[in-house]
């Protein structure tokens, strides 16, 4: 299995990416590859640059230098352009800590906005899909409702199918439990791992320690804006091999 | 440590106890909870009760109601309501011809319509409604009042009273909120060179007094047009209404669209939508219908500054209550002209209360 997968063409390389925020340093030389059907997890403590890097996959937000390639569109760091921005994104999904819903649409518009706006599907398959992917997340009631009548983890739900819905290679999840109370974040984690089983490919920024060992194949670890440690989650989390990861794992393991 | 305690049934919810205060002692503890608010109290109560029955009595006791001349109204004691009677309907309509009336009558009747619509439908506006009452609703008042093809052709030197000012405020929104909504994009445009005309154009407008751009627009503008363009007054004033308010139209749509969270426009960009979808499906109706109460304010302050084209000779309801006053019939008697103004104040009153009570209900929805 590790074969094929060493042998695919990555579906995202990030080659010496550095990132500023101004004067702060926010990525430094981050050199990432993600083979087709890989589930990766960083993380990392606040501020180590964690979401920053996902948010630089569908160039969310741009960098400064080194290359980016995804879904096999090329980007430099010298020539971000909106064609590619856009190119990216109809290829890529992305998970929001705070949902992000649309608030002034249904649930079903939530969901085929981007495929009708966006990609130019056919209403009543977009509709055929959504209704799809509703049924997946368990939701199908809830098509008519507007976000604000649904719980939180209802809400993330509806976010993660909103993301399958315009078919894309790649979903990033930028800490989609974090803003959940903790009683729902469990129904989220699942519908996450149902995602994971069906091959899809997915990095995943999350504190959720479980969900890293049950799902990762890789988890990378960053701190002050660099990759510190990357392993497979048995390795990972029974021998780091780096003080900081000890520490941090110290920090996040201890209940 | 042992438990130290369970419940085993839940509670069930119950009513609240009802409010056992009597009316009297209601009253009594707002008006005169302590002795300086009593005082207080007492002063402001009388202050009203006096103006109040100076009002009445004017108004209503020593009023006189019929006759066809300023004879019917001798000195300055009452109300001169023979003059509001007698007077009403040019003030409503202007010269409009007689035998068209049923055009004005018609957008009265239909602007009437379209906000008892709004008004009753209770959930918040949308962009549709919006272009329809400030933008689709204008356009037809204007072609039906103006005419041409099967209508006779009636130009607007011949409308006036409320029906102008009815037109021009519905005018200047028709044509201000568009524009105010493009300024407001164009203040956040990534060429700078599109920022900073708009952003001139809005500043320089709104740090100058509407009165000096209806001056402008009255007196110098007709100079420097070239000859044989000769805009009328009308559409001069409107024009200079439109751009002022557009100004103050583009900083409402401003605070409207910093107030969308920036996370809608990345999930728009992240389910493939571009810059322009994004902006026309997720940004703007979220951005117009926060700011509808904002614009119905707008509106109210427009409909108030109509009066301010009396001023440059174009008759609206002031201008055609002072020519009515100066007319002869009615020349001479300063309780006229007083009742003709207390009779504008309600006119606008009524209008502009009822606006400011809908943008208020608009507020306390969201």
């Amino acid at each position: 299995m590790t074969t094929t997968r060493a042998f695919a063409a990555p579906i995202v390389t990030m080659r010496g990416i550095n990132k500023w925020y101004g004067g702060y340093h926010a990525l430094r030389d981050v050199d990432v590859h993600v083979a087709p059907g890989e589930r990766i997890v960083v993380c990392g403590p606040s501020g180590s640059g964690k979401s920053t890097l996902v948010r630089t996959i569908n160039l969310l937000e741009p960098f400064e230098q080194g290359q980016l390639r995804v879904c096999g569109i090329d980007v430099d760091a010298n020539a971000i352009t909106r064609a590619a921005r856009l190119a990216i994104n109809r290829r890529v999904g992305m998970v929001f800590q705070q949902f992000n819903l649309f608030p002034h649409m249904t649930v079903l518009q939530n969901l085929i906005v981007g495929p009708v706006h966006g990609h130019g599907s056919k209403r009543g398959e977009a509709r055929e899909l959504a209704m799809h992917y509703l049924a997946r997340v368990g939701l199908t009631a809830h098509a008519q409702k507007h976000p604000a009548q649904l719980s939180g983890g209802q809400q993330q739900r509806v976010a993660i199918a909103r993301a399958l819905c315009t078919r894309p290679q790649l979903v990033l999840f930028d800490e989609p439990t974090a803003s959940l109370d903790p009683e729902m974040v469990n129904e989220v984690l699942q519908t996450m791992e149902s995602l994971a089983r069906d091959g899809m490919t997915m990095i995943v920024v999350t504190h959720e320690m479980g969900f890293a060992r049950r799902v990762a194949d890789r988890v990378i670890f960053m701190d002050q804006g660099q990759i510190i440690e990357t392993a497979a989650p048995d390795r990972f989390f029974d021998q780091p091999g780096s003080a900081r990861l000890q520490s941090f794992l110290g920090q996040v393991l201890r209940h | 440590m042992n438990t130290l305690f369970v419940r085993q049934t839940l509670i069930e919810p119950r009513a609240a106890p009802p409010v056992a205060v009597a009316v009297v002692e209601r009253w009594r503890r707002m008006l005169f909870p302590t002795p300086a608010m009593s005082v207080l109290s007492l002063a402001l109560i009388s202050l009203l009760v006096v103006a109040g029955w100076r009002f009445f009595a004017w108004a209503v006791v020593e009023a006189h109601w019929r006759g066809g001349s300023s004879a019917a109204c001798p000195g300055d004691a009452g109300a001169c309501w023979a003059f509001v009677i007698a007077r009403w309907k040019p003030w409503l309509v202007g010269n409009y011809p007689a035998d068209q009336l049923w055009r004005a009558w018609t957008c009265f009747a239909a602007f009437a319509l379209f906000w008892t619509w709004v008004v009753r439908r209770s959930h918040a506006a949308s962009l549709a409604r919006v272009l329809l009452g400030f933008v689709l609703l204008p356009v037809a008042f204007f072609a039906l009042l103006i005419g041409g093809g099967p209508l006779p052709l009636v130009v607007p030197t011949q409308w006036g009273g409320l029906l102008l000012t009815l037109v021009v405020t519905l005018a200047t929104f028709a044509t201000a909120l568009p524009l105010g909504l493009v300024l407001a994009l164009g203040r956040r445009s990534r060429w700078p060179v599109v920022r900073w005309v708009c952003g001139a154009f809005v500043e320089s407008l709104r740090a100058v007094p509407l009165l000096g751009v209806l001056f402008i627009a009255a007196t110098l503008v007709p100079l420097f047009l070239p000859r044989g363009l000769a805009i009328g007054l009308f559409a001069r004033a409107t024009i200079a209404f439109a751009l002022f308010n557009a100004a103050m139209a583009a900083e409402v749509f401003r605070g409207g669209l910093q107030a969308v969270d920036r996370g809608q426009r990345e999930a728009a960009t992240t389910v493939g939508l571009s810059d322009f979808s994004t902006l026309r499906l997720i940004v703007l109706p979220q951005a117009v219908s926060s700011v509808v109460p904002a614009l119905v304010n707008i509106m109210i302050a427009v409909i108030k500054e109509t009066t301010l084209l009396s001023i440059i000779g174009v008759s609206d309801l002031l201008g055609a209550i002072e020519i009515g006053a100066k007319s002869p019939d009615w020349m001479g008697e300063s309780n006229v002209l007083t009742s003709g103004y207390v009779f504008l104040a309600l006119v606008y009153f009524t209008v502009c209360y009822a606006l400011s009570r809908y943008s208020r209900r608009l507020e306390v929805q969201r």
